[in-house]
């Protein structure tokens, strides 16, 4: 059994069929990926791209029409590889009839931990998300941010070694976000692994390490976001530049944009910079600084969700 | 151990629910209110209400001594009990079953290391234990009432307990078959009544048979009497039980509508075990 991966799919797929023979939708083709234990995964596409159904068959709740999904080694289908996966659904609806630590005490007892365990650990679950005091108030009066932290919580109770999260901090305030982040990050220092399915662009950019982006069922873009976002060719800040040089770096395949002192010129490659470097000393400019630079993770979401449109 | 503690889980679980949406302060609140109609408002003095029947026309009048009319009122009682204690747990539980399967909570659900045969069993049992708790409430209070005032203490009254136990077992099972291919509490309502209703109708199998003028659907009828829950001759069965204390053919009835109420269930679990939620 293999454990170098927290989640493994092998050629996934999933065709929705409706009824009395109506058409098929594929909302997952063909798709493999690896999340390695320990990270802080994303996964990120446009709406409709398959990442719930994929995140649904990782946990059993939606049947693969073909491949397989494994996690920490272990068949996805199996009712024992979920012991070790804590989970927040999207667009989840607790039951309001339940208190806080109730809840917690329902998951709990689902999540296998015995009457003891759960008696130790719900005052400290909700102390960690910040809902000490509202752990007897029915959840019906808890708010959309509040719903969410308890949600976590709930994910967290059974100490789960992969915690799937679905759109984590929907309707959290910026400070509870950075809350949620911090826990996550205390997580990921005790080896858990967090696999976030987000549409917050920087909110993957700023908390993941690895991004897969899934476009119409299949997976787009894969791999570590430094990776992924480096190559983007090098950004020269310069001043004093004479107006008819800069036309000339123009013609030359740079971009050139006037910024408060001077102008910022991108530059595909290496070689491309030098020589631009070299004309605006020539010219008498100054080079104020000289650096790579990078794309964002919203500039590779749209060339990854947009390439290779029919 | 973790099975049987999910189990126990599920089953509290339900209770809370009900008790939240006040379904089980609802049955109780009306069982007593039943109760409290026998302890207070009807006559129930055995020889006043003997007397009484000498008033009814003599078409309805076959009353002929108090035993007999202690008998029938204890029979007609126990029936009443019966049809409206079954169909009050059937409007009482139906919502049960499809308000685990709401986008959202399923999900969360199912994202547990726990089988989805034992979550809709789970779910099976709490709801079945909510409304046993009920009948035996509610049949045990009526007949403690009419034999505290009648002095007369009939144990046949009790059977009412287990059939009507049995009868909402079966139905319970129609309730999560319809919520699960469904998810719609209205129409996990409609069908079970339906087919109480319905077997009324195919109950009168051996008038009918002789009404029909094709054999394809003497055959029919006969077919649909067999498959269809014996709601009507339980409670028919359970009357001349009471009455007379004899003709009691209660095996046909109980291991067909069992073998429907179990196959329902195979079938429940079998379609949402397969489901995609």
């Amino acid at each position: 059994m293999s454990t170098e991966y927290a989640i493994e799919a092998d050629g996934l797929e999933k065709i929705y069929r409706a009824r009395f023979g109506g058409r098929e939708v594929k909302a997952v083709s063909n798709l493999t990926l690896r999340v390695p234990v320990g990270v802080k995964y994303g996964l990120l596409g446009p709406n409709g791209a398959g990442k719930t159904t994929f995140v649904k068959m990782l946990l059993s709740a939606v049947h693969p029409t073909a491949g397989h999904a494994r996690l920490f080694g272990e068949y996805a289908q199996y009712t024992e590889s979920r012991r070790r996966v804590g989970y927040l659904p999207e667009n989840h609806r607790f039951p309001t009839y339940l208190t806080g630590a109730g809840m917690l005490n329902f998951y709990g007892a689902l999540s296998g931990l015995s009457n003891y365990q759960r008696r130790k650990r719900i005052p400290g679950m909700l102390k960690l998300v910040g809902l000490s005091d509202w752990g007897n108030v029915r959840i019906k009066k808890y708010s959309k941010g509040m719903l969410q932290r308890l949600g976590l919580a709930q994910a967290l109770i059974h100490h789960p070694r992969l915690l799937i999260l679905d759109e984590p901090t929907d309707g959290v305030d910026p400070a509870g976000r950075r809350e949620i982040h911090g826990i996550l990050d205390r997580l990921i220092e005790k080896g858990v692994t967090v696999f976030i399915n987000s549409h917050l662009l920087s909110e993957v950019q700023s908390f993941c390490e690895h991004v897969a982006i899934m476009r119409k069922g299949t997976l787009a873009v894969e791999g570590k976001i430094t990776d992924l976002l480096a190559g983007a060719g090098f950004t020269i800040n310069a001043s004093r530049v004479p107006a008819l040089y800069l036309n000339e770096i123009r013609a030359a395949g740079a971009t050139v944009l006037r910024v408060l002192n001077g102008v910022s010129i991108q530059s595909p490659d290496s070689d491309h910079a030098n020589l631009v470097m070299d004309k605006i000393r020539a010219a008498g400019g100054t080079i104020d600084s000289f650096a790579p630079s990078s794309a964002s993770l919203e500039d590779l979401f749209l060339k990854a969700t947009a390439e290779r449109d029919d | 151990m973790s099975s049987l503690r999910v189990f126990f889980a599920l089953i509290a679980d339900t209770f809370q629910e009900a008790s939240a949406r006040w379904l089980l302060g609802g049955l109780f609140a009306i069982s007593t209110l039943l109760i409290l109609l026998f302890l207070f408002v009807l006559q129930v003095d055995v020889a006043a209400g003997a007397v009484s029947m000498l008033g009814v026309p003599s078409a309805f009048r076959r009353v002929y001594n108090i035993q007999h009319f202690v008998n029938v009122s204890y029979a007609w009682t126990c029936v009443g009990l019966y049809v409206f204690g079954t169909f009050l747990a059937v409007f009482a539980s139906a919502g049960l079953v499809p308000s685990i399967l709401e986008p959202g909570r399923i999900a969360l659900l199912l994202s547990k290391p726990i089988g989805r045969t034992i979550l809709l069993l789970g779910r099976y049992v709490g709801t079945l234990l909510i409304v046993i708790l009920n009948t035996v409430y509610m049949v045990t209070g009526v007949w403690f009432i009419i034999a505290y005032k009648t002095n007369i203490w009939d144990r046949h009254f009790l059977l009412a307990i287990p059939v009507m136990i049995f009868v909402f077992a079966v139905l319970l099972c129609v309730v999560v078959f319809i919520g699960v291919l469904s998810e719609s509490a209205a129409l996990a309502v409609m069908v079970p009544v339906a087919l109480s209703l319905i077997s009324a109708l195919l109950s009168q199998h051996q008038f009918m048979i002789k009404l029909l003028n094709s054999e394809w659907s003497r055959q029919l009828w006969m077919g649909l009497y067999w498959i269809i829950p014996k709601v009507f001759d339980l409670g028919h069965e359970l009357h001349y039980f009471v009455l007379i204390d004899e003709r009691s053919d209660w095996i046909t009835p109980i291991w067909t509508s069992a073998v429907f109420g179990a196959v329902t269930l195979i079938a429940s679990i079998v379609m949402f075990r397969k489901r995609d939620y």
